[in-house]
């Protein structure tokens, strides 16, 4: 997956078309995606944006093969999503956190390792490796609803690293958190994204979160669900709370804005 | 919420009916008083009103009256004849039924999760079997078993689980659904196999309404094995007590084991609240 000449994620003429009946029997065609077309180097940290119904999550399922396109091919790492989900090749962090009730926080981590056989020395050592990195430490003894959202979403995050896969589907994590919360949520996963050299790609309908941690954002917009654009972020790193006052900032945050709105993204709904 | 902040709203409810039931046992009693005056029938009361505290027979037995008959019917608790004694074999049977409906409730619930062309076939069987009345196949079934050799405690156990298998399959069904798609997508991720995904997912999920399901099964338990115990009439246990006695027209008995099995039920569902904490410490509520 370190070939440097081909991308580790390739999104060819990506459709998904649901079939579906309306109430008086009429056959019913939702374009969720239309021939999309992606590629996705080693190591960058993709955001894909849009308004509700863009097909940005549709995507995601598709390259994480939790469902399969209606036409068009997608690789990982040289695989289909099929081959690539059965090796573990990725981790997937949901909307919500969608812990275990049933697991402590360290129980919730070694979920996936359990899984993947691992055997009880190798699951404690990752997963207090990660809740460390998550700053939860602490916590790994407390059930899910003894934490706060931003911790859950935290320790949903460690969850999706216990096994080291090099790739991260991440479909809106902190959209539920409050503003602050997911201001330094960014701030950690940036840290960790540059410690880690994981590929990472992010669904969000926040366009300062895309502008602040990715290295290009792929602005979608609805009906049909498609790509508008694709807009590489040139911010230095390392990125901080300074970087989101700077000029060029709000330079990539309007471009954004701007082929949303020509894509007619936030025309008349949300 | 802890015990004793239980506990105290229980005996507030308690001391409630205690000085509820003299007007009701009054209201009960005073109309048969009165005719048996009427009729001259000798009796150490001069008063209806008087009467009604001191019936031989009587409709709603007086504190007195269960408080004399407590003494002789819950003392010693080893005796033969004594309430606590056969209520012990009664909490058995409705015990070992629950855990023989667990298993057949849990094997049920699994079959008619596993597919919707199962669950359509099975169903309405199930359902209709529910709706037999107990009292009518309780004496068949003891006789049923009793030609192959059955009998003691077994029937009654098998009677009690023939009633509480269904809460339990109905209810373990619905939890062994109730995972979120999210966690199911999320197994999916790791590419776990249908038996992980049972065991780590979604038989887990079932537990709080396996619960929920026993709170309401154990108590048609008590029930059921009450009935065989009373249509067979054999060996012990409240069910045969309750038709001794209301053969011998001894109403004070007949109240006296109806409370031992009203004892006997809180109990029971106590002893699955407390197994309840034990095996889901993650549940806020506790």
């Amino acid at each position: 997956m370190t070939n440097a000449i081909f991308p580790l994620v390739a999104v060819n003429d990506v459709s998904m078309i649901y079939r579906t009946r309306a109430p008086n029997g009429e056959a019913l065609e939702t374009v969720a995606l239309q021939n999309a077309n992606l590629e996705i180097n080693q190591g960058e940290f993709i955001s894909l944006i849009g308004p509700s119904g863009c097909g940005k999550t549709t995507l995601l399922r598709l390259l994480a093969d939790l469902i399969q396109p209606s036409s068009g091919s997608i690789g990982i790492g040289g695989k289909t999503p099929q081959q690539a989900r059965e090796a573990r090749a990725y981790g997937y962090v949901f909307q919500a956190p969608a812990l275990f009730d049933w697991r402590t926080v360290m129980g919730n981590v070694m979920l996936p390792l359990e899984i993947m056989g691992y055997n009880l020395t190798d699951r404690k050592t990752r997963a207090e490796k990660m809740l460390a990195m998550v700053g939860l430490e602490k916590f790994s003894k407390n059930f899910p609803w003894q934490l706060s959202g931003g911790m859950q979403q935290r320790v949903s995050i460690a969850r999706a690293l216990a096994f080291e896969p090099q790739l991260l589907f991440m479909d809106e994590p902190f959209g539920a958190l409050d503003e602050i919360t997911r201001e330094n949520l960014n701030l950690e996963l940036l840290r960790l994204w540059r410690e880690t050299g994981k590929t990472i790609i992010f669904v969000t309908h926040s366009i300062p979160e895309a502008v602040f941690l990715s290295t290009r954002v792929v602005v979608m917009t609805p009906r049909p669900g498609k790509i508008e654009k694709i807009i590489n972020v040139d911010l230095p790193h390392p990125r901080d709370f300074d970087t989101r006052e700077s000029p060029r900032f709000f330079e990539i945050a309007t471009e954004i804005r701007e082929s949303l709105r020509h894509g007619h993204g936030y025309e008349g709904n949300e | 919420m802890t015990r004793s902040s239980n506990f105290v709203p229980m005996l507030v409810v308690g001391i409630v009916l205690i000085v509820l039931y003299f007007p009701i046992m009054l209201l009960a009693n005073y109309p048969a008083a009165a005719r048996a005056l009427a009729r001259g029938a000798v009796l150490d009361c001069k008063t209806a009103l008087e009467c009604s505290f001191d019936m031989r027979s009587p409709i709603i037995p007086s504190p007195a009256q269960l408080l004399k008959g407590f003494s002789s019917l819950y003392f010693p608790p080893t005796s033969e004849t004594s309430v606590p004694y056969n209520a012990f074999f009664t909490g058995l049977e409705t015990l070992s039924g629950l855990l023989l409906a667990s298993v057949v409730g849990l094997g049920l619930a699994v079959l008619l999760v596993a597919s919707r062309a199962f669950e359509r076939a099975l169903l309405p069987w199930l359902v209709a079997s529910q709706t037999v009345p107990i009292i009518a196949i309780a004496p068949m079934l003891a006789v049923l078993l009793g030609q192959y050799g059955v009998e003691g405690w077994i029937p009654k156990a098998i009677i009690a689980a023939y009633i509480a298998f269904f809460p339990i399959a109905i209810g373990v069904s619905k939890g062994l659904r109730s995972p979120d798609p999210l966690q199911v997508d999320l197994m999916k991720t790791y590419n776990a196999g249908s038996l992980q995904t049972f065991s780590k997912l979604r038989f887990p999920s079932s537990i709080p309404y396996l619960f929920t399901a026993f709170k309401v099964s154990v108590t048609a338990a008590l029930i059921g094995a009450i009935i065989s115990e009373s249509a067979t009439i054999s060996g012990a246990g409240l069910g045969k007590m309750l038709s001794e006695n209301s053969r011998a027209s001894d109403a004070v008995g007949l109240w006296l084991v109806m409370i031992g099995s009203a004892i006997l039920g809180i109990l029971l569902v106590s002893i699955v609240g407390w197994l309840e904490r034990v095996v889901t410490p993650w549940q806020r509520n506790h």
